[in-house]
């Protein structure tokens, strides 16, 4: 079985399973519990803290604000750190669009263009701004990362960009990105999954989400409790496993 | 009506649709396993759409640009005549003609390469501004183990003992680091995934 993914055996579909339900467990339990007004305080993440705060300052200055979104798309196996990026753009899209600063918004797969356009679209109808709608806002760059990188460090070195804020499917060419950023002294915010990226981007900015930080941006940048009790179940199945590991390690010690 | 059609429809779908690819791969049932294939090649099929879609996106963008002689409009002209050069060829002879062939060898791929030869220069500059901006234990000791990961790729005659350290450094200390923010990655990608699937983030629906 598994034409697409290759053979998967036994044990494997029942880990898939264990961590899919219990998944699934957690957070329907921990939903519950939100009804009830028992809300977690979350650590706070240098990267999505100042993010409205931004917003605020490129409407101040009269400039725009530059999301790239990355070369990741909705029909592989990205799907989520993609969505997860555009959990970014539904943070800011509200106030950027409520302040009259609409974003430019960069995208390197083309299936992620009419989702993205969608999140600004839906920002504007919130703010009864339809008429100044302009899909335009969202670029699509091209499909390869290097030359996405190149045209997306091309939006960021325009003047009218104020701030650049990066979240979703990078490499190490993102470095091309904040070098453009950082030749303009621009504010950069980032928040991305491979250890690659995190590599280039460490140099460039403080304010950085690694890694599972990023699917933490809608708890982080809205507040709201379902994505609070997914960021919840995330922690509680990361000691689980960690303890499994732990003990693993041991019993194969112990174990010679 | 509207508002069925708006708001539940596409959950509806998303959640159904998931719930049968992801029982596909962890059910050996032969009509799950069609079912998961017929919906894989449909989305496959409107991934190649949406490519259509960015073709339009991009005239759009730097058509206006160029029409309205907007800042960086020659760039744009230059995109544009560049993707029509190239968009000929692959009409006229097909992907795999020798005239398509030829510009992807000697084009597009020396120009791809020169540009990811750029990260060499951004990343040391990126080196350079942090050293300067941000001067802590951490940024010494990070700048550190990248000079000795990169001198210990050199075929220097008297270093090579820091080979040797790059070895442990990428294996053992590397190694542990990219393991553990893989394994929160495939945690959080699992948390996120599951939330579509039921309909708790809904980024496909007019709520």
């Amino acid at each position: 079985m598994g034409s697409l993914l290759g053979p998967i055996s036994g044990v494997h579909i029942g880990a898939i399973l264990l961590l899919t339900l219990s998944g699934m467990v957690l957070i329907s339990l921990l939903l519950l519990r939100g009804r009830r007004g028992l809300h977690p305080a979350i650590r706070p993440l240098p990267a999505f803290q100042d993010l409205r705060d931004e917003a605020g300052r490129v409407a101040e200055s009269g400039g725009t604000i530059h999301i790239a979104l990355g070369n990741g798309g909705l029909n592989g196996g990205d799907a989520v750190t993609s969505l997860a990026g555009l959990q970014v753009v539904e943070a800011l899209a509200d106030t950027v669009v409520s302040y009259g600063v609409p974003p430019v918004i960069t995208v390197g797969d083309p299936t992620l263009l009419p989702l993205a356009q969608d999140v600004l679209r839906r920002a504007y109808e919130r703010c009864g701004l339809t008429e100044w709608y302009d899909p335009g806002r969202v670029c699509f760059i091209a499909p390869s990362p290097v030359a996405y990188a190149v045209g997306a460090a091309n939006v960021a070195a325009a003047d009218a960009v104020t701030t650049n804020v990066i979240a979703g499917v990078f490499g190490a060419e993102v470095s091309l990105i904040t070098d453009a950023g950082a030749r303009r002294d621009l504010p950069q915010l980032a928040a991305v999954a491979a250890p690659c990226a995190v590599g280039a981007l460490y140099p460039a900015t403080d304010r950085l989400a690694v890694g599972e930080e990023l699917y933490a941006a809608g708890a982080h940048t809205t507040g709201e409790w379902r994505y609070l009790a997914s960021l919840v179940a995330q922690d509680v199945l990361r000691v689980i496993l960690v303890l499994l590991i732990l003990g693993t390690a041991v019993l194969a010690l112990i174990g010679g | 009506m509207g508002r069925l059609i708006k708001q539940w429809f596409p959950v509806l779908i998303a959640t159904v649709t998931g719930l049968v690819v992801l029982a596909g791969y962890l059910i050996p049932s032969p009509p799950l396993i069609f079912y998961r294939d017929r919906l894989v090649e449909w989305a496959v099929i409107v991934a190649a759409f949406a490519f259509i879609l960015g073709l339009f996106n991009i005239l759009r963008v730097h058509g206006g640009r160029a029409i309205r002689l907007r800042q960086g409009w020659p760039y744009s002209l230059v995109l544009l005549l560049a993707a029509l050069v190239a968009w000929v060829p692959s009409v006229l002879y097909g992907p795999s003609g020798t005239l398509t062939q030829q510009m992807l060898d000697y084009v597009i791929s020396p120009l791809g390469a020169s540009l990811a030869a750029l990260l060499v220069f951004t990343l040391a500059l990126a080196a350079f501004r942090l050293l300067r901006a941000r001067r802590s234990v951490e940024v010494v000791l990070f700048i550190l183990i990248v000079a000795v990961v990169l001198l210990g790729n050199a075929p220097f005659i008297g270093l090579e003992r820091l080979a040797d350290v790059r070895d442990w450094i990428i294996n053992v200390p590397g190694m542990a680091g990219v393991r553990g923010l893989l394994l929160g990655v495939a945690l959080g990608t699992v948390i996120t995934a599951l939330r579509i699937l039921v309909a708790i983030d809904r980024p496909h629906s007019e709520f």
